[in-house]
């Protein structure tokens, strides 16, 4: 029987998250050392634990049924037990047993961590873009930002309005500001566990402010707004599917800043 | 014909594995739409990846760091620069060796302890230029050059 070693160490970054560092096979014969392992974690007070799974050669069903008891002794104590590092072999074979529907499936033990932050202290992650200011280059920059939503946790229906506010705001960017050599469009990308928010900025074309300048305001004063009209449905669609919505204008360009808050 | 960039790309990520395949796919639908082929921009996705996955795995230490792509494209090729917090020395000094490791069976069968891991073999193989640079506070920048398969000067199949 190949020898099973369980290493436990507190996280460095939160010293409340237990680090469960597994190597060998985990067979029949570990249960009973899988078990200990998670004794001396809650009599340690720890909640949550990452099981680092990186040098894990094999899990059978008895282990993996295991470490769902272990897990459930967690979460009765609102905690959680994740997986991290999983060779590739190992994950396709827990997914095919529907493992990934129990555990939370990490890339490494940092990433588990960054999630566990984000999950229970709400730590935001930012992402900048900097692009030409071409249309083309705007279907890649929306679908980026949905990847990144989902990849987030959140649903489809966020994803998709996420995509389409970012879609309209980098539209009217590229239309309102100066053409690619002139500048590029900048946007920013804060993300929470409840809350995304978009900033695009831009260099203005001075021929053009004026224009962007009336279809804002009549956003803000809706008695401007008339059926015949056709500007600004971009913008007044960006302000109906977000929570917070302003354009600042400065000499060197514009601002848009967007909060979506997270509904599902 | 002047041989400036026609365009210009940069994106910060969190130092996190799980942001890097929607960073890889956003590279590639860039390619895709400057008109460079499908295949061009999967093994572009592949240099990626590589790239990125070794500038988390070994450069982003603390909680909070972040890594840096700058995609310039030109007509017939494009050059990345992929800058991360640095990391330990004794990863920099393996990423440094893994650089400058000519692909030849003399050193792969010398024993050497090898790149294995880094997959900088992969993207030496995909590319034709890779160099890196490690600044006084360990900042480390790792520079790859693909041209497109048709502008190659041996025009050897890429």
């Amino acid at each position: 029987m190949a020898k099973v070693e369980i290493e436990f160490t507190p996280s460095k970054e939160s010293p409340e998250v237990a680090i469960l560092t597994f190597s060998g096979e985990l067979d029949s014969g570990s249960i009973a050392q899988i078990g200990r392992s998670f004794d001396l974690m809650l009599e340690g007070n720890y909640l949550f634990a990452v099981a680092d799974m990186a040098r894990v050669t094999l899990i059978s069903s008895a282990a993996l049924g295991e470490l769902m008891g272990c897990r459930t002794r967690l979460l009765e104590r609102g905690g959680d037990l994740v997986f991290a590092g999983l060779g590739i072999g190992i994950r396709e074979k827990l997914t095919a047993m529907d493992a990934n529907k129990v555990f939370k499936f990490f890339s490494d033990v940092r990433s588990a961590m960054n999630a566990y932050n984000w999950e229970y202290h709400d730590r935001s992650e930012g992402l900048e873009l900097s692009f030409p200011s071409l249309l083309k280059f705007v279907p890649p920059v929306r679908q980026f930002a949905s990847r990144i939503a989902r990849q987030k946790g959140y649903g489809n229906r966020d994803s998709f309005r996420i995509e389409t506010i970012v879609d309209e705001i980098c539209n009217n960017a590229v239309e309102h500001g100066v053409e690619a050599d002139g500048g590029d469009i900048d946007l920013n990308m804060k993300i929470d566990r409840k809350k995304i928010e978009i900033k695009v900025s831009n260099t203005s074309d001075p021929d053009k402010i004026d224009s962007l300048k009336e279809i804002s305001k009549s956003l803000f004063v809706p008695q401007m707004l008339t059926e015949e009209s056709k500007r600004g449905r971009g913008l007044a669609l960006v302000k109906m599917l977000s929570n917070d919505f302003e354009i600042e204008y400065s000499d060197i360009g514009t601002c848009v800043h967007v909060t979506k808050l997270r509904e599902e | 014909m002047p041989d400036g960039p026609l365009h210009r790309i940069r994106i910060k990520f969190p130092g996190d594995l799980e942001y890097i395949p929607a960073v890889r796919k956003y590279v590639s639908e860039i390619l895709i739409v400057n008109r460079f082929t499908p295949k061009f921009a999967f093994r572009t996705e592949i240099i990626v990846d590589e790239i990125c996955n070794n500038a988390v795995t070994y450069g982003c230490v603390s909680g909070d760091s972040s890594v840096e792509i700058a995609c310039l494209i030109y007509e017939d090729r494009i050059e990345f620069q992929v800058k991360d917090a640095g990391g330990l020395k004794e990863d920099i000094a393996r990423l440094r060796e893994a650089v400058e490791a000519e692909v030849s069976a003399e050193k792969k069968t010398a024993g050497k302890p090898s790149a294995a891991g880094l997959g900088l073999e992969i993207v030496r193989l995909l590319s034709e230029e890779i160099d890196m640079e490690v600044d006084d506070n360990n900042l480390t920048s790792i520079r790859v050059v693909r041209r497109k398969e048709d502008s190659s000067k041996t025009g050897a199949a890429r």
